[in-house]
């Protein structure tokens, strides 16, 4: 009985942190388009490490690695 | 993770930065003198000589070209980084308590100390970023804090706001161009002092250090709050780590007696939090005094501290760093391994 009060606990903060993730991956994706937005309507490369080093902003193990 | 102790000021450390590749990080104290270093080996590359005050904060530009100071001697001062030559000085009624280059390196902000008769000010100066040229003595723009005096300040993305941490607590946000007040909201327990502000590697949000014990994550296109890290101990200053998602933060009571055991084997310490969970995920000791002041490699590859003990002590991070994260991070892809 305690074991499946414990599992149930251990769920419950697994999916909390599925939804405090989700919400924070949300908003940069929001925030970073927006951004690109505004760069782009100043003439601007889209992202200030264009011309740096390609993976400076780290996402070279994630989806958003391509930035066309 | 071992540090390199850098031994070169003789008095409490109030800023330190890194160039934008992170190959070299710049130390200044109460000392008057302004160190430069190399990250990788601690080995000294040289110092700037000329104020004649505490130092109180630096910056460098983008470029790595030129570097500004702020001391008690109310000036600022821009350096030519290779040679150690004084290019410009620009003057002011009171002591200068944090300078911050925008992006481009085009315009150097300086947040000036209130003192009888004068309010404090943020004030903005256009600067050439070549060393031969003539920097303009002119004020482009100067922000009065009539409320609040202003204690740290940075630009946001694309210069477009200048955000300021104040005395009470609370934190604006400044039009980058008139200097209008478009938001001031309280940040961090009432009358409890914004003691660092520092930008995400792309400025659209940032962390807040204060004495209050916490360290927030705000917006900077709406100062909405997005995180909270709650601490034991009044924070100095809070960074944000690039390729992991965590934060770090320094603080310490500056009052704690030097006699206990635990100032002497070195306790005081960095924390480390999940910068979206807001856990405390681990410490770092080391430090005989306070820390006053904690940066990032902009490439993530490791951290400085300078303490009120007067030492920098470099970290790289190791693997047990690189490797953590969260099990819900392995499913949203790549071990925790994103930059997020």
């Amino acid at each position: 009985q305690d074991r499946i009060e414990e599992d149930k606990e251990k769920g419950a903060i697994v999916e909390e942190r599925r939804r405090v993730l989700n919400e924070w991956l949300a908003w940069r994706e929001r925030e970073e388009e927006e951004l690109k937005a505004e760069r782009r309507e100043l003439g601007l490369p889209e992202s200030l490490e264009d011309h740096d080093e390609a993976d400076a902003d780290g996402k070279t193990n994630g989806e958003g690695a391509v930035v066309e | 993770m071992r540090p390199i102790l850098l031994q070169g000021h003789e008095r409490s450390l109030t800023q330190i930065k890194y160039t934008k590749d992170g190959d070299i990080l710049f130390s200044c104290a109460k000392d008057q003198v302004i160190c430069a270093w190399f990250s990788a080996n601690g080995e000294r590359l040289g110092t700037y000589h000329g104020h004649q005050g505490a130092l109180w904060t630096v910056d460098i530009d983008p470029s790595t070209t030129l570097l500004a100071s702020g001391a008690a001697d109310n000036t600022v001062r821009l350096w030519d980084i290779r040679t150690g030559k004084c290019v410009k000085v620009w003057n002011f009624d009171t002591a200068v308590k944090r300078v911050d280059f925008n992006e481009d390196g085009t315009r150097l902000l300086a947040v000036t100390e209130k003192r009888m008769g004068f309010l404090g000010t943020i004030v903005v100066l256009d600067v050439i970023v070549d060393v031969e040229a003539e920097q303009s003595d002119e004020k482009a723009l100067v922000i009065t804090c009539d409320e609040s005096k202003a204690t740290v300040a940075a630009w946001s993305y694309l210069s477009r706001y200048i955000i300021a941490g104040h005395e009470d607590g609370s934190v604006s946000q400044y039009d980058g161009k008139t200097g209008e007040l478009i938001y001031n909201s309280p940040a961090h327990e009432e009358g409890m002092q914004v003691t660092d502000l520092q930008m995400s590697s792309d400025r659209t949000y940032f962390i807040t250090a204060s004495k209050d014990k916490s360290a927030k994550l705000h917006s900077s296109r709406d100062l909405t709050l997005l995180k909270t890290y709650l601490s034991d101990t009044p924070l100095n200053t809070a960074a944000i780590t690039p390729k992991k998602p965590f934060v770090i933060l320094g603080g310490g009571q500056a009052a704690m007696d030097v006699t206990t055991t635990g100032a002497r084997q070195g306790k005081f310490e960095a924390r480390f939090y999940h910068k979206v969970f807001e856990d405390e995920i681990g410490r770092v000791k080391g430090h005989f005094g306070p820390l006053n002041t904690v940066a990032v490699d902009p490439l993530g590859r490791g951290y400085a501290s300078g303490g009120e003990d007067g030492y920098v002590r470099v970290h790289a991070f190791d693997r047990g760093y690189f490797d953590f994260g969260y099990e819900v991070e392995r499913e949203v892809g790549g071990a925790g391994a994103g930059g997020y």
